[in-house]
């Protein structure tokens, strides 16, 4: 049975490629973007927190092998989306869901190196 | 800042330049700080592509308001450092025991690195046409 963190982070992955994949169609189809994206958005940027704080049991016993490196994941982890979405706040044309497909791609990828460097 | 236009593929590239601003500097002061020793060539060029990154998102942001100039240099330093330091890192392995951000084109990255300022260099062509 893996660690309650690991579970978290293959739904944070999952649900990271959903929204990177809904935000890039949306793109494609050339769409203003619409609330419930920012909503997933913002779904996903819980996840994260709940994963940020299920990361820190690592710290327990030995910790991970970088410290500095896993600080610097965790920290990323849970400040992209906000800023992400902060720079296309008042933007709701076309290439600001191309952004929000960026930022999930780039939370998903970040989730995997945080459970791999624990 | 209100100068800037609101929108346009500008905001995806600024979006991931900030991005390989972060990872590549974060991961170069990292290794200098606490693996010096086990590639410094490889660590100090990592630092440089952190460094190109930062310059790389000025520019754009000052091309996306017409001032062209700056990117027009800026993305083509980018371009030239990520096929000098790829094509090292195959010729030349041993300065690379251990990656660099640029290592083979940017592998570790998916080649994104190979990719932005290629992508960069044509938004910005459509951008000096539009401006002219």
């Amino acid at each position: 049975m893996p660690s309650v963190s690991t579970q978290v982070t293959w739904i944070v992955v999952g649900y990271a490629a959903l929204v990177s994949l809904l935000a890039l169609v949306l793109a494609l189809r050339h769409r203003e973007r619409p609330a419930w994206l920012d909503q997933m958005a913002w779904m996903l940027e819980l996840l994260l927190v709940v994963r940020a704080l299920a990361g820190l049991t690592a710290f327990r016993g030995a910790g991970p092998d970088s410290v500095s490196t896993y600080v610097g994941y965790l920290i990323a982890s849970v400040c992209v989306l906000p800023l992400a979405m902060k720079s296309v706040e008042g933007d709701r044309a076309v290439w600001s869901s191309a952004v929000v497909a960026v930022a999930a791609v780039a939370v998903g990828v970040i989730a995997v190196r945080l459970e791999m460097t624990a | 800042m209100s100068d800037a236009p609101r929108s346009g593929p500008h905001k995806v590239l600024l979006a991931c330049y900030a991005l390989f601003a972060v990872a590549a500097g974060a991961r170069a002061l990292v290794q200098l700080t606490t693996q010096y020793d086990d590639a410094p060539v490889a660590y100090w060029l990592s630092l440089g592509a952190a460094i190109t990154y930062v310059l790389g998102w000025w520019a754009i942001r000052q091309a996306s308001v017409g001032r062209t100039g700056f990117a027009s240099v800026m993305l083509w330093i980018e371009l030239a450092g990520v096929l000098t330091v790829g094509t090292l890192s195959l010729v030349e392995p041993a300065w690379f025991p251990d990656a660099s951000v640029w290592s083979e084109f940017g592998i570790g990255y998916g080649f994104v690195p190979a990719m932005l300022p290629v992508a960069g260099l044509l938004w910005l062509r459509r951008q000096k046409r539009d401006a002219a």
